[in-house]
């Protein structure tokens, strides 16, 4: 495991520093760079997961290369001087949230679509591909558990962005009731079927 | 990739678009911030679990292999040491985790050993890494509120990492830059976003997996109302084998070592994992025998006996279903247990850097207010408390499991917690940076003192 941690993390250098030397030429990227760099990165995932075994070779590999390039950013950062603000500079021109006057209503509204009605809307969703899915019943409900946290964090993204109340409620309530009523029904019928 | 004007990368959301996103991930990162770092802290230092548990049980045997004799010396050891209707799980060491480990448990009850390579049993009652472990698990909360809230801060920040993305349109274009030193907004965003995003496969497998763990229960009692009329025991039984039919009668332990042998001998692809004892000493005993593949995740291969020592299930890669792997590798992957010390560490530095993805989170929001002549001095010094605050706090919280043993960790940690929260809170001449350095001192007091005390144990 250390000789393949070694390998993942020297190859998450290689890779990083191939994208970053591509990323610093002004004249644009460069194409073989790029692919070399993108290259690296991809085949020691897949190469790990061939040699350590598919599940635990990728996360290894996910993990070392990660770090491996990060040390690449670290190794390249610059020191400015301290100044009070940064204007319009470098990185002065990054997006800005957007200022909404805030309005009690609004926000609690917000946190309830993106709290129990996003997760109920999740959960119905869910629970539907539970049901309907074809193949083994533990593997369906351990697919539509780790549906459930994606599709609720989905609709948190979503409906906190979103400045249409109206349309984000209509959507949730209609997906929660439609997306039980389709489980609940699924449900009776494969209990009946059982 | 490139920072040239030359080719610009398009990013496929609209700049209003992109605000709106980016104002939702300020105002999920702001709302759930203090308990993702929280949770992220602990679980970063929780990775470390069974060296920490080593650590705090000074003279703790490490056995880098058992042979199936001292498996059943130890196993045999625990069922006298135990009330008879008790479980035993032995742990054997592999290259994922040095040492064996026993636990015997049934409701209400718990008593963990190491397990010396001789059979040997040593008490591992590590106080201050158990607290750790559920603090980060349930908050010390009842178990299933405690884990529905960790697992929404899951949730939360899975929805944090995903608007975090669409809402970085300079995602290629700064995908380098770490410029510190300038204006402290432009640090911490390079800072926030270069480690959010060279490690998000990691960020984003660490919060799907605590989401689900988290949220197990829900799930579990929601499938049951729909499949099985609200009986969450039907759920549970498609993943966990029947319980063996009652029957209380005393007999004899068989021969452990031999059945051991016969396990090993019967899954010879695989190593020996782990054994459990079910009903110690009953007729209804049983007996199951857990095999690990090196190219495996989680194990795949066991054998079962009943009292009379005769195989009854047998269980091999080719019989599992997708559903049942995958629900047995979330916690692996989670914890980062599958790869040994190596492993351990990457788990520990990319965890280090979810906790200052999500501070410097804060940091941005709180800077961005001070930049528009809106500062806000109080959260300022509350984030101090939080950030800095909570690893002194857990750090006293060790220091206190060492002197006074006795005292209850969980609500001394929230008398600490509050007790640094409130004071920062109220401290009005004091600015939030000022505030920081005095915790980051008493951070590496504190750190010094801690070590002092458990590594001077260990060494004398």
């Amino acid at each position: 495991m250390l000789v393949a941690s070694l390998f993942l993390l020297a190859a998450g250098v290689l890779g990083a520093g191939l994208l970053r030397t591509s990323w610093r030429r002004r004249e644009g990227a460069a194409p073989a760079l790029l692919a070399g760099g993108w290259g690296v990165l991809i085949g020691a995932i897949l190469l790990a997961g061939w040699v350590v075994g598919p599940v635990k070779g990728t996360a290894l590999a996910l993990a070392m290369e990660g770090i491996g390039a990060f040390g690449i950013v670290w190794h390249g950062r610059v020191r400015k001087v301290a100044r009070e603000r940064d204007g319009k500079g470098e990185g002065g021109d990054a997006p800005e949230p957007l200022d909404e006057p805030g309005r009690v209503w609004r926000g609690v509204l917000r946190t309830l679509l993106a709290g129990p009605l996003g997760m109920t809307a999740a959960m119905a969703l869910a629970f539907c591909v539970t049901v309907y899915m074809p193949g083994d019943a533990r593997t369906r409900i351990v697919t539509g558990g780790m549906l459930l946290p994606v599709l609720w964090g989905l609709a948190m993204t979503w409906t906190l962005a979103d400045r249409r109340l109206l349309r984000a409620t209509a959507v949730l309530v209609g997906t929660s009731v439609l997306g039980f009523g389709l489980a609940f029904l699924g449900g009776i019928l494969s209990g009946a079927s059982t | 990739m490139s920072n040239t004007r030359k080719k610009r990368w398009r990013w496929p959301i609209s700049p209003e678009t992109v605000r709106s996103v980016l104002s939702s991930h300020s105002v999920l990162g702001l709302a759930f911030a203090a308990i993702i770092y929280l949770v992220c802290l602990t679980g970063t230092i929780a990775v470390f679990a069974p060296d920490l548990q080593r650590i705090e049980v000074p003279g703790t045997p490490v056995a880098m292999h058992l042979s199936e004799a001292a498996a059943a010396r130890a196993l045999t050891e625990a069922v006298r040491q135990t009330p008879s209707d008790s479980s035993i799980y032995l742990t054997m060491p592999s290259p994922a985790k040095e040492g064996a480990t026993l636990v015997a448990f049934k409701p209400g009850f718990e008593r963990n050993w190491a397990v010396a390579e001789d059979g040997t049993l040593s008490p591992l009652d590590a106080i201050w890494t158990e607290f750790l472990i559920y603090l980060h698990i349930c908050l010390h909360l009842p178990r299933s509120w405690g884990g529905f809230i960790v697992g929404l801060t899951g949730v939360a920040l899975l929805s944090s990492l995903v608007s975090g993305i669409l809402a970085h349109p300079r995602v290629v274009r700064d995908a380098f830059h770490l410029r510190l030193g300038g204006s402290r907004r432009l640090q911490e965003a390079d800072l926030h976003n270069r480690l959010g995003v060279w490690a998000l496969p990691f960020h984003f497998t660490l919060a799907l997996t605590g989401a689900l763990l988290g949220l197990s229960t829900i799930i579990v009692a929601g499938l049951s109302l729909l499949l099985y009329r609200g009986d969450m025991t039907r759920v549970y039984a498609l993943f966990l084998d029947p319980p063996p039919a009652i029957d209380a009668r005393t007999v004899p332990m068989p021969d452990l070592a031999a059945l051991i042998a016969q396990a090993r001998a019967r899954m010879a692809e695989a190593a020996i994992d782990s054994v459990m004892v079910e009903r110690p000493g009953r007729a209804d005993m049983r007996i199951s025998v857990h095999g690990r593949r090196p190219r495996h995740l989680v194990v795949q291969d066991e054998v079962q006996f009943d009292a009379q020592g005769a195989a009854i299930h047998e269980e091999h890669p080719k019989d599992m279903v997708v559903g049942t792997r995958v629900l047995s590798g979330i916690g692996q992957l989670h914890f980062g247990w599958f790869g040994g010390p190596v492993v351990r560490v990457a788990y520990g530095l990319l965890g280090l850097a979810l906790c200052v993805v999500t501070s410097s989170g804060v940091t941005i929001w709180l800077a961005r207010r001070r930049d528009r002549g809106r500062p806000a001095p109080q959260w300022e010094r509350i984030w101090s408390a939080v950030c800095w605050g909570q690893p002194v706090v857990l750090m006293l919280t060790a220091i206190l499991a060492f002197v006074y043993p006795e005292v209850p960790l969980a609500p001394a940690w929230l008398i600490l917690t509050t007790i640094a929260i409130v004071l920062c809170a109220v401290m009005n001449r004091c600015s939030g940076e000022y505030l920081a350095r005095l915790w980051r001192r008493g951070l590496v007091v504190a750190s010094a003192l801690a070590a002092v005390l458990y590594l001077g144990r260990a060494l004398y």
